[in-house]
């Protein structure tokens, strides 16, 4: 149980915290603009305010 | 429910999003003649007419909780129902829930504002509201998150468009905040006075930690929302880029709740929490740029739009002040420039800058959208549009120029030394400069409730339009089936 | 290894969505605001501040129902020009006791954070009144109805009481009693005592007479009673310059 105590260390956790939020974020990054196909799925979603347009509500006339 | 009509309103609960659109419009007129009447009382102190419900220091939450959770409550209440139903296809959960929000939200600004005038306060800005009213609110919110949430996970459409992620984020991060803000000890359980659980620097944090994500997730986040719905629909095409928009969601919500710290610079908060703030103020400036240039970006290949849709040119002038005011924000969490800017009327003319330019402008954009279509008709008149846009572009430019003199001017002036190195000036001299760029704020947001106030005429208008327009149809379909 | 992240996953599950936008808010407040209760150097360790005197106390409700923080700070930042206008720097120390705290974030008028006993009672309650007799340029209100009202003290007893729950120590018992006499000495611990707040009140106010009228306990008497004591509790004369340095 004594390496639990390296992470009682404020000169620790600090640099480790900024590691972790960092590759999250490069993680982020990458899946995201990563493939052009998995790019191609998500931006079809950009479309969904336009949906119900056309097939949700009748809107008069 | 004998008749039904065939439109929208059969599918969606649009009563509960017309009342909010409505109130936010009235709010909107209210909490912004106030404000000119507590700037102008800066400006002529004879306004405050020796009476304690007028004085400066009780009006001013009033000014700040109707503007803030008056009008922009009720336009974030209106537009993320109406939001969440269209790009969910369904109804919401509970229309009675919906309109328990409507109503108790309503009396929390109502009380709320009788409360500070007859002198209940918590003296924590932005949080004035005392005990009672706070218990309110977290009931009214707590109904608000289950309505939301409940709407969305009777969705007929299987995705979460990104609109609705940032409501959501909005609905958690508010009820998080309030609640430990405005943790406190009543005096006994029939008093009004309560007092705060943490004290001193503790409190300080905790309020501005709060104070800055009202700004973050109610004054930003929210109405970035809003934009992720209202700018595509108005601009008739598709957000510039969905991916943008995931790495803008995920980096905002982590990064502003860090931020808070930045209005504590050289306080007896302890340093490294005010630095940390900092750094992230400045890495806060990423993100938000992203969300900006994603609105405006949507607008790419139909440019001409800004010139002859006036909805539109509200709606990308609130993103550009956007952009700039989350420039400036960044730039004054450095602690050197804070050294000059905190304490001055440049915070103020800054947050202006976001609430008038940026808060105010995408909400009106989103209401001229949104109104027409919830009675279904047109707007009532296009150029009352134009005139309500220029005057407030105008007003917020004066505004935030008046501030940014008299603030850098109040800066400079208490920290200047003759060559003695005594003081330069006496603290009333940097007083006594102020008045001239006090006057001008006034005018300033009088041109821009003025503004507010043709706005409010228009949809009024409008509004009464699309009631004609529905009777007469109405009516014709009965004679229709008369015949028949 | 076939693990096939989407964000779909998220994006179609409000239950997953709402938990992670949970943590992603949650840290920074975590991170920044927790430690500051358990780090010892958030609070310096000095001599001579205590908790409001029940007339004190009552006058910091005042100052907060009428709003001053919206103009007026309470918070001296570490550089040369507020050494000169307003003395030294604000500790964390001092606002210890104070539920809420009203650092304030606007000087429309001066910091307040050591405007006590820089004026006399006298000037405070004509200022008060009518501070453009005293200072012709301000743009402050008038505030005359603190000279008319008449001091509500019947809940004094139980406003410190609810100071006591969240922690200041004001007494309730003998043995809180004796506690603050060693801490605070025995004039200050007599004003501390819960069961006497409100004869302590009555008894400050008519020996200070801070509003200059002797015929009854004004709301005037309770606020200047606050401005009076506020930034005068510590010695700083007592301390080496440097002596708070290492606490920011």
């Amino acid at each position: 149980m004594e390496w639990l105590l390296w992470f009682s260390r404020p000169e620790n956790t600090k640099p480790l915290a900024l590691v972790i939020f960092f590759v999250t974020f490069i993680g982020i990054v990458v899946y995201v603009y990563g493939s052009k196909k998995r790019g191609k799925r998500l931006e079809s979603y950009r479309d969904i305010p336009f949906l119900d347009d056309w097939q949700g509500t009748k809107d008069k006339q | 429910m004998a008749v039904t009509t065939y439109s929208g309103a059969e599918q969606y609960n649009f009563d509960v999003v017309k009342k909010f659109a409505i109130m936010s419009l009235v709010w909107a007129v209210v909490g912004m003649f106030v404000g000119v009447y507590i700037a102008s009382e800066l400006a002529w102190p004879f306004l405050n007419f020796d009476s304690p419900y007028f004085s400066f220091g009780r009006f001013r939450p009033v000014h700040t909780s109707a503007v803030i959770f008056g009008f922009g409550g009720s336009a974030l209440f209106a537009t993320s129902y109406y939001v969440v139903q269209r790009t969910c296809q369904t109804r919401l959960v509970s229309d009675g829930m919906a309109s328990f929000t409507f109503w108790g939200w309503q009396t929390v600004i109502v009380l709320a504002a009788l409360s500070y005038v007859m002198g209940y306060s918590q003296g924590r800005e932005y949080a004035e509201m005392e005990w009672p009213i706070d218990l309110l609110v977290e009931v009214v919110w707590v109904s608000y998150l289950i309505v939301y949430v409940g709407t969305i996970m009777r969705r007929k459409q299987p995705h979460i468009y990104v609109a609705n992620w940032f409501y959501l984020s909005f609905i958690l991060a508010t009820a998080l905040l309030h609640t430990f803000n405005n943790l406190a000890m009543p005096v006994d359980l029939f008093s009004m006075k309560s007092y705060s659980l943490f004290s001193g620097t503790q409190d300080a944090m905790t309020q501005w930690w709060y104070g800055h994500n009202a700004v973050g997730f109610f004054l930003t986040a929210a109405f970035l929302g809003m934009m992720y719905y209202f700018v595509p629909k108005q601009a008739g095409r598709p957000i510039y880029s969905y991916r943008l928009s995931i790495v803008h969601f995920w980096a905002l919500s982590f990064m502003y709740m860090w931020v808070g710290g930045h209005h504590l610079h050289w306080t007896a908060l302890p340093d490294w929490t005010s630095s940390l703030a900092a750094a992230f103020s400045i890495l806060l400036l990423m993100p938000s740029w992203g969300g900006m240039i994603n609105g405006i970006m949507t607008l790419s290949g139909a440019w001409d739009k800004m010139r002859t849709d006036p909805v539109m040119r509200f709606m990308i002038v609130a993103l550009s002040f956007y952009g700039m005011s989350t420039f400036e924000g960044p730039m004054m969490s450095l602690k050197e420039v804070n050294a000059l800017s905190h304490y001055t009327d440049w915070t103020v003319g800054h947050v202006h800058s976001g609430a008038l330019g940026w808060v105010a402008m995408i909400s009106f954009g989103s209401l001229y959208h949104m109104i027409p279509k919830l009675w279904e008709t047109k707007i009532y008149s296009g150029r009352l549009v134009e005139w309500h846009f220029w005057l407030a572009t105008i007003g917020i430019v004066l505004y935030i120029v008046a501030m940014w003199i008299s603030g850098i001017t109040q800066g400079l002036m208490w920290r200047a030394f003759d060559e003695f190195g005594n003081l330069q000036y006496s603290f009333v001299e940097s007083v006594a400069a102020m008045v001239p760029f006090y006057a001008m704020r006034a005018i300033g947001g009088m041109f821009f409730l003025t503004g507010a106030s043709m706005m409010a005429f228009n949809m009024f208008m409008t509004i009464r339009q699309g009631k004609r327009e529905n009777a007469a149809l109405e009516a014709r379909l009965a004679a229709k089936m008369a015949q028949a | 290894m076939n693990f096939n992240f989407k964000h779909e996953w998220i994006e179609t599950n409000i239950g997953l969505m709402a938990v992670l936008t949970m943590i992603a808010i949650s840290v920074g407040g975590l991170v920044e605001i927790a430690p500051l209760f358990f780090i010892d150097k958030t609070i310096e360790k000095v001599e001579g501040v205590r908790p409001y005197t029940p007339l004190e106390q009552r006058g910091r409700d005042i100052y907060i129902r009428e709003g001053c923080y919206t103009c007026h700070s309470q918070m001296i930042r570490p550089f040369r020009d507020e050494k000169l206008r307003y003395g030294h720097y604000s500790l964390a120390a001092e606002s210890q006791y104070d539920h809420p705290f009203q650092w304030g974030s606007k000087r429309t008028g001066p910091d307040l954070a050591r405007v006590g006993a820089k004026y006399s009672n006298e000037w405070h309650v004509q200022h008060l009144v009518a501070p453009r007799s005293m200072v012709p340029e301000s743009v402050m209100p008038n505030y005359p109805w603190l000279l008319s009202t008449p001091l509500d003290i019947s809940d004094t007893a139980a406003r410190l009481e609810a100071l006591r729950k969240v922690g200041v120590p004001y007494s309730a018992t003998q043995a809180e009693h004796d506690a603050n006499v060693t801490q605070f000495g025995e004039t200050v611990a007599k004003q501390l005592h819960i069961p006497d707040a409100q004869k302590n009140l009555v008894e400050q106010a008519n020996f200070g007479n801070y509003d200059g009228d002797r015929s009854g306990i004004s709301e005037m008497d309770a606020l200047v009673a606050y401005l009076q004591v506020l930034g005068t509790m510590v010695d700083f004369s007592k301390y080496a310059d440097d002596a708070f340095v290492d606490d920011r």
